[in-house]
């Protein structure tokens, strides 16, 4: 939809180790699906596309997957450019993917600029009963180590799926100069290429 | 999940330079799997861009006066200075290159969908350095004029200039037609000098201008060359709005899409490995057996790898430079309604610059500023890319462009250099060759425009990849990736 173009673009990240279930919540939160057997990493989509009101204003939110490419640790700083905000997620059963939690968050932020908000997510809240090896305060002083925000949540219970994205744009909303300041928007020259536009066009509003 | 020799793929590619990267893009939206290696632990070998600290362990990698593609590579920094920024404020690039409007590079990029993520921006006027009259005087900056506006109003250009220049624009649009041909064909291969100075009666200046938007680097071409080049910068101007002919993607040009281009790949269900090169191969009749540096073992039925040992037939000294200064004179828009540029390029004319001993120096000189609009340095700042044809004085030659550079574009002060970086880039391999399973990818020239001969080698490589399905496969056609939702209130 064209009117949909105008709209302020929010570009946030989910990073973090290989099967931590990044794709699950997003899949969740974006399309209300869960599907258990799924474990291979995701291909195939670029980025999804949310259309979300925070406070009465309408936004266009669009959310990037790793594409496969955390597994090596191979995401490109071009990745990282222009994001608003950033999802770190681990998996509250695996001690070993809450080990590598350090290095994601300093990634995140060597190739961020200043103010991006950043939200840690212990997901698979689900397994927390039957297997959980990461307690809730370790992953809170984790967060708060980063100034980051943080929440456990399950995509298979549905157990507080939205509450890290609508918590996150709002975060990014209510920073002063996030959204339109200084290397985050686009450029006053850019140049478009393309017959449609530029996805990311009406920064500076 | 799978490890990586339970797969046999149907090509590995090593490197993650541009052609590497469009062609993982390529391929692996074409259906094919794909792993995709390189030894660096960064992404764009020879394409890439570096924050300071990268910068700096690069240049330790290449101080040797030869290694390579890259040697003689060393970093200046005045004592005492502390202008500069954190290391990642920067992002200097080894090879920026502008890209011409029309260039075939820009359509793939859109028709792939991989544009979205790109960022480009306006390359804004082109000036020729001109040397001071007398000692007594600076240096100067004299902008070359590239559309019938410009002439018509440009003010240092006699009315018989005007009109030598206008004809030879109109031919030049018009070059492949027959009365043209009939005009060009007996020069075809004689040097483009000779062709303004013997059809278009053009003075020494004149030519200069001329041969300043052919961004040549040793300002010698054939007839039919130096056409084609002119036509490619006329017919870009003005293609995507008013007032440039070129673009350059910010944060640091090739390098950006070259990842753009990986990722892409990524989405489409490339593997991606940094830091992992080829250890051994073994050819068998079915397949190709690598052992990889990471310690897995592979097999695929295609490897494709790029040269960076070949050094080539000729190669560019490069200075890099950062200063202390906006150089705003350098980015005004000139033309109404044009996005302000972010990019603009002087050519200093063989001869013009003199060397140590007060000769003057028989190759041209060119320069790229870019603004911190480029994302490339901070503001307040300015990245000059120097590059010249290499010579036993290149390196003289570019200190020296510098410092007349800055003197010509300053009226006060000098503004500080607060740092510089020196080094040489060979020409690489020219042709691709296959060789059973293995097909070798030549290199991107190091010219100061992307050439769109780089982009063949990519689409035959895909082509061999492909095999039979060449057929019922359209070349870097796809649609878009991204899945639109529905709406949401979120309101407390």
């Amino acid at each position: 939809m064209a009117s949909d173009d105008s709209l302020p673009t929010l570009k946030v990240l989910l990073i973090g180790p290989s099967g931590a279930g990044k794709s699950a919540l997003l899949t969740r939160y974006c399309d209300d699906e869960f599907d258990p057997e799924s474990s291979t990493a995701t291909i195939g989509i670029d980025f999804k596309i949310k259309k979300l009101s925070v406070r009465g204003k309408a936004y266009r939110l669009t959310l990037f997957d790793t594409a496969g490419q955390e597994r090596f640790r191979t995401l490109s700083t071009s990745f990282y450019r222009g994001a608003h905000g950033v999802l770190l997620v681990y998996d509250v059963s695996s001690r070993a993917s809450f080990l590598t939690m350090e290095r994601w968050f300093d990634e995140a932020e060597a190739n961020t600029g200043e103010g991006v908000a950043l939200y840690l997510v212990g997901a698979k809240l689900d397994k927390a009963e039957t297997s959980r090896e990461v307690s809730y305060e370790e992953g809170q002083a984790l967060a708060d180590a980063h100034g980051a925000l943080f929440c456990e949540a399950s995509a298979k219970t549905r157990e507080n799926v939205r509450k890290p994205f609508c918590d996150i744009v709002n975060q990014i909303v209510s920073t002063p100069g996030l959204l339109s300041g200084g290397n985050q928007g686009r450029t006053v020259g850019t140049v478009q290429v393309g017959k449609d536009g530029w996805y990311l066009s009406g920064c500076s509003c | 999940m799978d490890s990586l020799g339970d797969t046999v793929w149907d090509v590995v590619i090593c490197g993650t330079g541009l052609q590497q990267s469009l062609l993982a893009l390529s391929l692996s939206r074409s259906g094919k799997k794909i792993l995709h290696i390189d030894p660096n632990e960064y992404y764009g070998g020879p394409d890439a861009a570096f924050s300071l600290q990268e910068t700096e362990a690069w240049v330790g990698r290449h101080a040797a006066p030869s290694s390579g593609l890259f040697k003689s590579a060393s970093i200046t920094k005045p004592e005492g200075s502390t202008g500069l920024s954190f290391s990642r404020a920067y992002s200097l690039a080894l090879a920026p290159q502008l890209i011409h409007s029309r260039s075939k590079l820009l359509s793939q990029l859109v028709s792939s969908r991989a544009y979205k993520q790109v960022e480009f921006l306006a390359v804004g006027s082109f000036f020729t350095f001109k040397p001071a009259a007398d000692p007594e005087q600076k240096p100067t900056l004299a902008r070359v004029p590239s559309t019938r506006e410009d002439i018509a109003f440009e003010a240092s250009l006699s009315l018989k200039a005007k009109r030598g220049l206008m004809k030879f624009l109109k031919f030049v649009l018009d070059y492949e037609g027959e009365a043209q041909r009939g005009v060009w064909g007996p020069h075809t291969d004689s040097p483009f000098n000779d062709f303004l100075q013997k059809e278009f009666k053009m003075d020494s200046d004149l030519q200069k201008y001329i041969i300043t938007l052919t961004l040549s680097l040793d300002g010698e071409m054939s007839t039919k060359d130096g056409l084609a080049i002119i036509y490619r910068h006329l017919t870009s101007m003005g293609f995507f709005g008013p007032g440039f002919a070129a673009v350059y993607p910010k944060w640091g040009g090739i390098s950006e899409i070259a990842q753009v281009a990986c990722r892409a790949g990524a989405v489409g269900g490339a593997v991606y490995m940094l830091g992992t090169g080829i250890q051994a191969e073994e050819t068998s009749s079915n397949d190709i057996q690598l052992q990889l540096t990471s310690g897995d073992t592979v097999k695929t039925k295609l490897l494709v790898r790029d040269n960076d040992k070949e050094e080539g037939t000729f190669s560019v000294s490069r200075l890099v430079a950062i200063v202390a200064s906006p150089l705003k004179a350098l980015f005004e828009s000139v033309v109404e309604g044009a996005p302000l540029p972010a990019v603009s390029v002087t050519a200093f004319p063989a001869g013009s610059l003199r060397t140590d001993a007060d000769e003057p120096y028989d190759y041209p000189v060119s320069v790229a500023v870019h603004s911190s609009d480029t994302g490339e340095c901070p503001s307040g700042q300015s990245l000059l890319y120097f590059s010249t044809l290499s010579t036993p004085r290149s390196k003289e030659a570019l200190n020296k462009a510098l410092d007349s550079f800055l003197q010509a574009v300053n009226d006060e002060q000098m503004p500080e250099r607060l740092f510089e970086l020196y080094y040489e880039q060979g020409r690489g391999s020219v042709a691709s060759h296959v060789d059973g399973r293995v097909l070798t990818l030549p290199n991107v020239p190091p010219s100061l425009a992307f050439d769109d001969a780089a982009l063949d080698p990519i689409k035959t490589a895909w082509e061999v990849a492909m095999g039979e399905d060449t057929a019922n496969t359209e070349y870097m056609m796809f649609p878009d990736r991204e899945a639109a939702l529905d709406d949401e209130m979120y309101d407390d």
